[in-house]
């Protein structure tokens, strides 16, 4: 009964089917404490429905989900306790203001007095000003933020994020950043869907890439870079102008050049781009990781 | 565990608070005109067997119906409208249990219940009282309390499923207009069966309100066309019955927004 290490969340050869279509087909991961694990995909890849199953919204065909080892399926109320999460799909609850709705659900969790904490995330996330509208009153950005607010009302463990800065302005969006990263400084663990590959590739220590319900890729996201991703050389020369040059990231740039027929005296330029997640991305799920890392394009 | 369940009924009551005008308002309007077509006007034309006035008769079938149209409103619409919003799924992913969810929607609505009832009774009372010069007595009041106490619950829980199982609001207004409604008025609210022909009133007996109706009006008057006991038990039973179709289908049934 007892291991070794319990993670936050660990998903075991999860699949779950809508009829005869399968959405998730045998995913397995795990969310560690303290980390931001990106959980990344194109749309309908199956991202939502694994989170539904972790919060008990849909039940899994076969496979395991664990949270802080507690078994989904077996103890949904214990692990209902654990994990805070935000919907991807904007809640408009039409009755209550900002800070009931806060209180209600910091009651669902069995606090009665919970207002410090209500408090801190209110300003926390930019809402003391709103508290007392209501729902309908609020910005589709502060909706979310509120949704962000639910979640944590009770202090847990485990958040799950799925796309929580759809719609969110970028200042916003930085501001959801730097509350991410103290949530991780607290030890929280953290999954995050998102379609912002660049915020991924800041905020996610390891990242998942699914592509229709099967995990392409897993792992550190610098080492997924590495592993998919090319650099980018930008040439200017004098003697045919400019040429983009793809090529591994470890590849040292003076072997590019050679391998190009690049002579160096007749550069006027050179810009190199580190390799992006989301080049690793774009190749990872059109299929031509397996073609070489190197190309050039003029 | 507790804190949990207290949350969601005071949640349940504050939603009708914020509403008290429309809550108290539209119950005082309509039982007014009730009481003024049916009790007074044609009131006067009509003789019952066990020699009660209408009046008296009708005061407590309009507080039934007021009580088990606004549990039955008041859970459905509360999930209705969480369906709608979206808020549904927060009740699911909270440690709330089946039980405590079904509990805390069927008090919030029996509490509306009684309120409309006893907005009902008000009116009704100052109409017997200008109409009788007595106000409306009652008879047995441990009777009136297990009656509504069983009958509000009762539709409450019918809400909660009705509410589970439809896809739009369509499903919930056709089912009040098409079931309710018809039960409602045939289960003896504005007339006494013992005035139908013995096929009908055959017929009527395999209606459920009906002896929740004539239970409480018992309590109210000390008369009823059914044998008490049989009320007691008839909507004893209706209520285990309604019990565990909620349950049912807050297992079964979708916590998926629309
Ligand atoms: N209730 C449902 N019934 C049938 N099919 C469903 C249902 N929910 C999701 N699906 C299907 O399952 C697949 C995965 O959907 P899911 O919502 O998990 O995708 P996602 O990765 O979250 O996508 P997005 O990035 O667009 O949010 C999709 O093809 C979707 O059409
Ligand atoms: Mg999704």
């Amino acid at each position: 009964m007892t291991q070794p290490t319990t993670f936050p969340l660990e998903v075991i050869d999860l699949k779950k089917n809508y009829g005869s279509f399968e959405a998730v087909r045998g995913l397995s991961f795990e969310v560690r404490a303290g980390e931001v694990f990106g959980l990344l995909g194109p749309n309908g890849a199956g991202k939502t429905t694994t989170i539904s199953i972790v919060t008990t919204l849909e039940q899994a065909t076969s496979g395991q989900v664990r949270v802080f080892g507690i078994d989904v399926a077996k103890n949904p109320l214990l692990v209902k306790r654990q994990f805070g999460v935000v919907h991807q799909e904007i809640i408009n609850s039409g009755f209550f203001t900002v800070e009931e709705l806060l209180q209600f659900q910091s009651g669902y969790h069995g606090l009665r007095r919970n207002g410090e904490r209500i408090r801190y995330l209110l300003n926390k996330l930019g809402l003391y000003e709103h508290r007392d509208k209501r729902v309908k009153q609020l910005s589709g950005g502060m909706k979310r933020r509120l949704m962000i607010a639910k979640a944590l009302v009770h202090s847990p463990r485990l958040l799950l994020l799925d796309e929580p800065t759809a719609g969110v302005d970028i200042t916003l969006r930085e501001n959801l950043w730097d509350f991410v990263r103290d949530l991780k400084r607290e030890g929280i663990a953290v999954l995050l869907t998102t379609h912002y590959l660049e915020e991924a590739e800041l905020l996610c220590d390891r990242v998942g890439i699914v592509n229709r319900g099967r995990l392409e890729a897993i792992g550190e996201t610098s080492r997924i870079v590495h592993q998919f991703a090319r650099k980018k050389v930008i040439l200017d020369t004098r003697s045919s102008g400019r040429k983009e040059i793809f090529a591994p990231i470890e590849k040292p740039l003076g072997d590019i050049l050679r391998d190009a027929g690049v002579d160096p005296m007749d550069l006027r330029d050179i810009q190199v781009e580190q390799g992006r997640l989301e080049d690793a991305f774009r190749r990872l799920l059109t299929g031509d990781k397996a073609a070489p890392a190197e190309g050039a394009k003029a | 565990m507790m804190v949990a369940f207290l949350t969601l009924l005071e949640r349940e009551c504050r939603r009708f608070m914020k509403v008290i005008v429309q809550t108290v308002v539209t119950p005082f309007v309509s039982s007014f005109l009730y009481l003024l077509v049916f009790g007074v006007s044609l009131g006067a034309a009509v003789e019952l067997k066990n020699g009660v006035p209408y009046l008296s008769f009708l005061v407590p079938g309009l507080m039934m119906m007021a009580l088990i149209n606004n549990s039955f409103q008041n859970s459905s619409s509360s999930i209705v409208s969480s369906k709608f919003s979206g808020d549904i799924e927060d009740l699911a992913v909270v440690p709330l249990t089946d039980n405590q969810i079904i509990w805390a929607l069927g008090l919030g609505a029996l509490l509306r219940g009684v309120l409309v009832a006893l907005v009902t009774l008000a009116v009704g009372e100052v109409f017997h009282d200008q109409q009788l010069g007595v106000w409306l007595p009652v008879a047995h009041p441990l009777y009136l309390l297990y009656f509504t106490l069983v009958g509000g619950l009762l539709f409450a829980f019918l809400g909660i499923s009705v509410a589970f199982w439809s896809k739009g609001f369509e499903h919930l207004s056709a089912f009040s207009s098409f079931v309710l409604l018809p039960l409602t008025y045939l289960g003896g609210v504005f007339i006494s069966v013992e005035s139908l022909s013995p096929f009908w009133q055959q017929v009527s007996r395999l209606n459920p309100l009906l002896y929740l109706i004539n239970g409480f009006r018992y309590g109210m008057l000390g008369v009823s066309d059914v044998e008490i006991t049989q009320s007691l038990l008839v909507s004893f039973l209706g209520l285990l019955v309604f019990y565990v179709m909620a349950r049912i289908s807050l297992s079964r049934g979708s916590f998926q927004r629309w």
